[in-house]
């Protein structure tokens, strides 16, 4: 009888173990902070996670459903937008910035380059009702959605239940969104002793820990603050950055720090793509103008030779994260929307 | 006369340990009587007329106290108000026999921990329209309509409040005083609030901001309680 006590005690806290994240779809990376994401609210499953991503390929988000999620954050450039420096979407209206990359995003509290978006959730909302991106609407989203073929069906695998909500479906997103993990790169081999750096990476390495990493902090390679970077401003797109959230003098000009993982296939840089190479982006950094809300950070002046500004970028390649970039499971779900007629 | 009639009957229903629901009844009012969408109402002593097409709020909260004691708090306490669908106006509150009232405290709009929670569902699910997306957040209170004093394009006015964030949080925390146990209304004077407003010069707010802030202020004067 005792026995029988303990062992049913036991599978129980085993299964409230494994119950919270898991470990098969989530895992934190070895010496990674916790995530700031809240999984107890927003369990993973398998259905769930599948229903985002079909969700995120599918351009019925969009008010003519003819974009995607994946036409700005296409999964070959790490999620963003090959090519264009301010991203564009639907009837090929062009948007004021340059799309963010998307990985690592169970640790973020804040998200856009403004930091617009406080939840992980609630960030789909913004370009599905943007007029330059999906000019679409969260209510007309899910009645298209119920009336799918589809779409009822992949709910009720994911929640038990066909009726389609605006809840459920932002939370299929963010699961979606929650397993894209870049932690593979060179680099973190090397961290891992899986793999060892070249004499010009180990260089470029201890140039960006002097000069870069204050806000590019490892191992997310941001300290997801928000900084202004000593770029002049557009005066054509007049973005003031941060500022425009909290209307605040001090956030002039002040945008969310990006990770550098991935940096050689996310291409063009800045919050307006204004930069196309990786080198432009090291120059610019060593000849920062001061203005009143340049980032502490930067007062010092970066000084570095041309050679070091190769070693540099040697290093910056070694974030490449390929098994990220070409995972099958973060890819086209075309086992279900191109099989299925909607 | 009325008074120990009530008495004896809520003695009585305690006694046996009835009394366990209450129903709160919002009641929006223009000019004196229940407001009605899209009628064309005459501001007084002049030709200027005023149209509500669209009133919605947040009724979060919920709390009854007996003087300074607080006696019950509702649990999951969001009510989305709209006044195009009478069936919202109807709050029901279970009750633990026994209770004895009499004030109602009550939040209009979401705190900030909720601003901050995620996606939500019920009342709270985005699709009800009363959700912010370019910078996320719930609109508190929501109200359309038309006026000949507004200059803006079809002479529309539109006020979206809300904000959660410090300088700009637009929670009002309303707390009335009430003598009935079971049934009662909660009068909101919209045309006392519009007054307020000089629409020949402000005819939209749609974003955290300090007229957000000072036009939500503004609503904690235009409740009252009645049967």
């Amino acid at each position: 009888m005792k026995i029988k006590t303990i062992v049913i005690s036991f599978i129980i806290i085993l299964l409230f173990a494994f119950a919270s994240v898991d470990k098969s779809l989530f895992s934190i990376p070895k010496n990674w902070p916790k995530p700031v994401y809240n999984f107890k609210k927003n369990q993973l499953t398998d259905s769930k996670i599948l229903l985002g991503r079909v969700l995120f390929y599918d351009p019925i988000l969009s008010r003519n459903n003819t974009i995607s999620c994946a036409n700005c954050h296409s999964q070959y450039t790490a999620f963003t937008h090959l090519d264009h420096a301010l991203s564009h979407g639907i009837d090929d209206r062009i948007g004021t910035r340059n799309s963010l990359a998307l990985m690592n995003l169970a640790w973020h509290q804040s998200f856009m380059w403004d930091g617009a978006i406080n939840h992980l959730d609630m960030q789909a909302l913004a370009p599905i009702s943007n007029h330059d991106e999906m000019d679409e609407n969260i209510k007309h989203v899910t009645e298209k959605l119920q009336a799918s073929q589809i779409y009822p069906l992949l709910y009720f695998n994911a929640f038990s239940d066909s009726t389609i909500t605006g809840e459920n479906t932002l939370k299929a997103i963010s699961q979606f969104m929650l397993t894209l993990v870049s932690a593979n790169s060179k680099y973190d081999k090397v961290k891992r002793m899986e793999d060892s750096f070249t004499k010009q990476e180990e260089n470029g390495y201890r140039l960006f820990k002097q000069n870069c990493a204050s806000c590019h902090t490892e191992p997310l390679f941001t300290n997801r603050e928000f900084e202004n970077n000593g770029l002049p401003i557009d005066s054509l797109l007049n973005d003031t950055g941060r500022k425009r959230i909290t209307q605040n003098n001090l956030d002039y000009l002040k945008f969310k720090v990006p990770t550098l993982r991935n940096i050689e296939f996310s291409n063009p840089y800045m919050h307006d793509g204004r930069f196309k190479r990786i080198y432009e982006v090291i120059n610019h950094y060593t000849n920062i103008q001061s203005s009143k809300t340049l980032s502490p950070k930067l007062q010092k002046k970066i000084i570095l030779t041309s050679n070091e500004k190769v070693d540099l970028t040697a290093f910056l390649l070694t974030l490449t994260d390929k098994e990220f970039l070409f995972n099958p499971k973060f890819g086209f779900p075309k086992e279900v929307l191109l099989t299925s007629k909607k | 006369m009325k008074k120990p009639i009530i008495f004896i009957l809520l003695f009585i229903l305690k006694w046996n340990g009835i009394i366990a629901q209450v129903n709160v009844c919002f009641n929006p009012m223009f000019d004196g009587s229940k407001l009605v969408l899209n009628k064309q109402y005459f501001i007084a002593n002049s030709t200027d007329s005023i149209q509500i097409e669209k009133f919605k709020f947040y009724v979060t909260n919920i709390e009854l106290f007996n003087n300074d004691q607080l006696l019950f708090k509702e649990k999951n306490s969001f009510h989305l108000i709209d006044a195009a669908d009478s069936t919202t106006f109807n709050l029901m509150i279970n009750l633990e026999p026994n209770i004895n009232f009499n004030q109602i405290k009550f939040n209009i709009g979401i705190d900030s921990i909720t601003n901050y929670a995620g996606a939500m569902g019920g009342d709270l699910d985005p699709t009800k329209g009363m959700y912010w997306t370019w910078q996320n957040g719930y609109i508190n209170f929501k109200i359309e309509g038309k006026s000949n004093l507004s200059i803006a394009k079809s002479n529309n006015f539109v006020f979206h409040l809300g904000g959660y964030q410090n300088t700009f949080s637009t929670l009002q925390t309303i707390q009335l005083p009430v003598q009935y146990l079971s049934v009662f209304k909660i009068n909101m004077a919209i045309d006392k609030w519009i007054n307020e407003i000089d629409l020949t010069k402000q005819n939209h707010i749609m974003s955290p901001s300090k007229e957000s802030v000072i036009l939500s202020n503004k609503l904690s004067t235009i409740f009252s309680v009645s049967k």
